[in-house]
């Protein structure tokens, strides 16, 4: 059992799926289903690093921002009107938050360098949480942006020299997409609200600019995964069937996804260094 | 005479009592903290850290040491640096978050605590080192020491190979576990030159 779950295809994808299922049907009748996300991203930590905070890493802060994104968006969602306003002030919080995540490698470098980084990791990460934010109404889009984020990040990440990483990123993929076949199978929106959006936003954004400073993607990878939100906003025929929708979705969101992975493979090869 | 003799005598054990140890500094090019770490349950892999620095102190007399290693993380050499048509190396995976994370954590340092001696030189380390922020104790056994004495062209010269044993996962590097073994077999080797 042990080896089993030691098994990184287990920890990555198997075990945040089932898990991110069986939240997602036990929440399903409440407005908190996408608290399915904080379940499979909670399992993949607890197989793989295990929960620690001390010292506080990169790493760690990164564990720490995800399981407490989940619970900031269920205080977003139950605020009487949230707004766009709420999305913006949400955006920039993580903007912000994600300059505290990377000090630590920040500090080490010269000041323009790290002002220069930081300021770029911080505006990648409003516009990425921004853009997921945006789909928090519609749970095919949400779910779609989470899938192609998710394996976005995690396999640019494994071209990156990050295992970690990849891990991480396909936990997001493998909740996001138990919570799209749950629509499926359901025929039922589950809206993501703030709960859903914010974390898979916050995370992936997080995981792309942890590869950037502690492996080895490149900056232009970043910019590219905004494609992802971007493509799962797009037209669908609103009358085609649940699974006609989740699959054109699903499919806007991994074409979109395939183009900062090829970046990153471009990048590994050596023919975009 | 005997006045001359108490005279030379009670002069002579100030002077032994504060003879200050002989301090050396860490010789770069002869010293190379390496590692072994069994893969896949298969073979062993070995490793070493190019660029170190620090220096040691010695008192044979008082048999008394201390030692002070800074190793930068980023030069870890498993002999697998070039990753050709690969997407990335070994040494390249090494660098990154999954194992020494170079960029958050640049340097690891071993400090002595205490060293203890048989006959003229050290036998082992008790110290403190410090990985990816945490530091736990670790024990280093002296497997050989040898100073050899100033010469024409080189300084007095000292140093040895030490070997030890940490469990990589007591740092918070859990990545691979077990088909990367967890336990990490340590082995120093030291010179320095006097100062």
């Amino acid at each position: 059992m042990t080896e089993f779950l030691d098994h990184p295809a287990v920890q990555a994808a198997v075990a945040p799926l089932l898990v991110a299922l069986i939240a997602a049907i036990a929440l399903a009748r409440t407005r908190f289903a996408w608290l399915a996300i904080l379940a499979g991203y909670a399992t993949m930590v607890a197989l793989s690093t295990g929960f620690s905070f001390s010292p506080l890493t990169v790493a760690r802060k990164t564990v720490l921002l995800g399981l407490a994104m989940p619970l900031v968006g269920v205080v977003a969602d139950l605020l009487p009107r949230p707004t766009r306003a709420t999305a913006r002030t949400l955006a920039l919080a993580a903007a912000a938050l994600s300059v505290w995540v990377f000090l630590s490698v920040l500090k080490q470098r010269d000041a323009w360098d790290a002002i220069a980084t930081g300021g770029g990791i911080a505006s990648f990460v409003a516009a990425l949480v921004a853009m997921v934010l945006r789909l928090r109404h519609d749970g095919l889009r949400g779910g779609a942006a989470g899938l192609g984020l998710g394996l976005a990040t995690g396999i640019a990440g494994v071209l990156s020299a990050s295992i970690g990483y990849l891990i991480a990123g396909v936990a997001i993929a493998a909740s996001a997409g138990a919570l799209l076949l749950m629509q499926v199978v359901l025929s039922r929106k589950l809206a993501p609200g703030f709960t859903g959006t914010l974390p898979m936003g916050v995370l992936t954004a997080l995981f792309a600019s942890g590869t950037l400073l502690l492996a080895e993607l490149r900056w232009y990878v970043l910019p590219l995964l905004l494609l992802v939100p971007a493509a799962a906003s797009m037209p669908v025929p609103e009358r085609a069937p649940w699974i006609v929708r989740a699959a054109i979705l699903a499919a806007y969101a991994l074409v979109a996804a395939a183009i900062p992975i090829l970046a990153a493979w471009y990048a590994a090869h050596g023919s975009l260094s | 005479m005997l006045r001359r003799c108490i005279v030379l005598l009670l002069a002579a054990v100030p002077v032994a009592a504060t003879a200050a140890p002989d301090s050396y500094t860490i010789d770069p090019f002869h010293t190379f903290p390496n590692f072994t770490v069994d893969h896949l349950g298969v073979s062993t892999l070995h490793g070493r850290f190019n660029k170190s620095s620090g220096k040691f102190s010695l008192d044979r007399a008082a048999k008394s040491a201390s030692l002070e290693l800074v190793v930068e993380a980023a030069s870890v050499d498993t002999g697998d640096g070039d990753k050709g048509s690969r997407a990335r190396s070994r040494d390249d995976h090494l660098r990154s978050a999954d194992f020494f994370n170079a960029a958050e954590f640049p340097r690891m340092t071993f400090k002595s605590n205490s060293v203890t001696f048989n006959g003229d030189n050290p036998s082992s380390i008790d110290g403190s080192l410090t990985l990816l922020g945490v530091t736990k104790p670790v024990t280093l056994t002296v497997e050989r020491f040898k100073c050899n004495p100033a010469s024409a062209n080189s300084k007095e010269r000292c140093g040895g190979n030490a070997t030890g044993r940490i469990k990589r996962s007591d740092f918070g590097m859990k990545t691979g576990i077990p088909a990367i073994s967890d336990e990490i077999t340590l082995l120093v080797e030291i010179e320095g030159l006097k100062e």
